[in-house]
């Protein structure tokens, strides 16, 4: 937060508050009132409330009927899930997942390689059906990141992530031994929590999936340096 | 309409059944709380999964039709993220909030992420609402007409701001450009702008029934 921001307010901690509740904090600054977050009580307090406005923003938008062929499209695609899991109602028994991708602790001074060493892939499921999760090395950034793959199709989790650097989004690819990666097609930014889910497709073959910040609208070859890998093994 | 107990009771495509450990009927379902529903969501119930869906489908649109102003890209972004809620379920954690408001910040998140994916930021007007299918009164449940209202509110106290601290909340939220962005846009300086998005969301914190007093100023 800037000086000018402080010295405008009497708490001394400016009017980031409400622009990190909008999401608008370019992402030096997201990351920097992160940190403050940490030692202030009171903008932990403001951005509470502000959250509580910021939740029911959608419905300040016109309201309209969703389509039913949207209904249909998305209901499909879960009935085709269903089917490709055997028939089985029961894709999978995952609560153990939610407690896997619970918000880390964050490795203080950290500089080079930050968090997770793989440790070993853990699988969920039952009714012959199954989710290997897999932990991701997370490089040069703070944050966990985990790929969940159910039925050769890939989630990408990640949490407490720096959001890409200014006019860059992160691009996903699939990395293949003795090729070049793959892009997935899959492009995201985080939340203001650092928070993203990514359907990164089918991942057969691939023995990793990669992450790169990319200029907005994604490249058909990495420009940069992996800064999250995930391990497919 | 597309009401849940409509479509689980008529629609001879759904193949969906409760699982066994559920032991839900379908009556029984719907008057889950979304929490429960994500539960068995959770285990790959896609008939709680489908509920969940008849419940927020039409905010999740009004948002991304809001965001995208194309109706077929904020199809594409509503699909994109509930299959996305389908498919991780397990990453709701009910500490973080509702399920609606995981629901619709993953369909902000989207909506963000399809902008700078396809560079449409220019033709994102939603007035030409003939193309889109208002939600009748005649048509709604109870539930429904709750959420209308709450909608109303929300679009009251949004609407009750100054001109110039509503434009940048909306521009924030909606339009997804950050604050120096808008400040570009806006011809205004970054620390204004900022400021004018506390004020705003002060208000609207004091509007919808929150404490102003407590959010300091």
């Amino acid at each position: 937060m800037s000086t000018r921001d402080r010295s405008a307010d009497p708490r001394g901690c400016g009017d980031d508050v409400a622009a990190y509740a909008l999401g608008a904090l370019d992402p030096a600054e997201a990351e920097a009132f992160r940190a403050h977050l940490k030692t202030c009580a009171a903008c932990r307090e403001e951005l509470a409330a502000f959250k509580t406005v910021v939740d029911v923003l959608p419905m300040g938008a016109p309201q309209h009927r969703a389509p039913r062929r949207l209904r249909r499209r998305v209901m499909s695609a879960v009935e085709h899930d269903v089917r490709e899991r055997g028939g089985q109602p029961e894709r999978r028994r995952r609560p153990a997942l939610g407690r896997l991708v619970s918000r880390p602790v964050l490795a203080v001074g950290a500089l080079v390689v930050a968090a997770a060493i793989a440790v070993g892939v853990i699988v969920i499921g039952n009714s012959g059906s199954s989710t290997r999760v897999f932990d991701a090395k997370v490089i040069g950034e703070r944050g966990s990141a985990k790929v969940a793959v159910t039925d050769g199709r890939a989630q990408l989790i990640v949490r407490d992530f720096s959001p890409p650097p200014a006019g860059k989004i992160y691009e996903v690819w699939l990395s293949r031994k003795g090729q070049n990666p793959t892009p997935t097609g899959a492009l995201f930014s985080v939340t203001s929590s650092g928070d993203s889910d990514v359907d990164v497709g089918k991942v057969h073959g691939a023995d990793a999936v990669l992450v790169t910040p990319e200029p907005k609208g994604g490249t058909s070859a990495p420009t940069h340096t992996p800064v999250i890998d995930a391990p497919l093994r | 309409m597309d009401g849940s107990l409509r479509a689980i009771e008529c629609d001879p495509t759904t193949v969906f059944r409760a699982p066994k450990t559920a032991r839900q009927s379908q009556t029984d379902i719907l008057t889950l709380a979304d929490e429960d529903l994500m539960t068995l969501v959770q285990d790959g119930a896609a008939h709680a999964f489908e509920v969940l869906f008849d419940r927020h489908a039409d905010v999740a649109f009004s948002l991304a039709y809001r965001m995208c102003g194309r109706r077929s890209m904020a199809e594409d972004v509503v699909q994109d993220a509930f299959l996305s809620l389908w498919r991780s379920g397990a990453s709701y954690d009910r500490a973080r909030g509702s399920v609606r408001s995981w629901v619709l910040s993953v369909v902000h998140n989207r909506a963000i992420d399809a902008f700078r994916r396809e560079a449409v930021r220019t033709s994102r007007d939603v007035r030409d609402e003939h193309v889109a299918e208002h939600v009748a009164a005649s048509e709604q449940t109870e539930t429904e007409v709750e959420r209308r209202d709450e909608a109303r509110h929300v679009r009251s106290a949004l609407g009750e701001l100054p001109a110039d601290q509503r434009q940048v909340i909306e521009l924030a939220f909606f339009g997804g450009f950050t604050h120096t962005q808008i400040a570009e846009m806006l011809k205004l300086p970054a620390g204004t702008v900022k400021g004018r998005m506390r004020l705003g969301l002060t208000k609207m914190r004091g509007a919808l029934g929150g404490d102003p007093a407590r959010a300091v100023l």
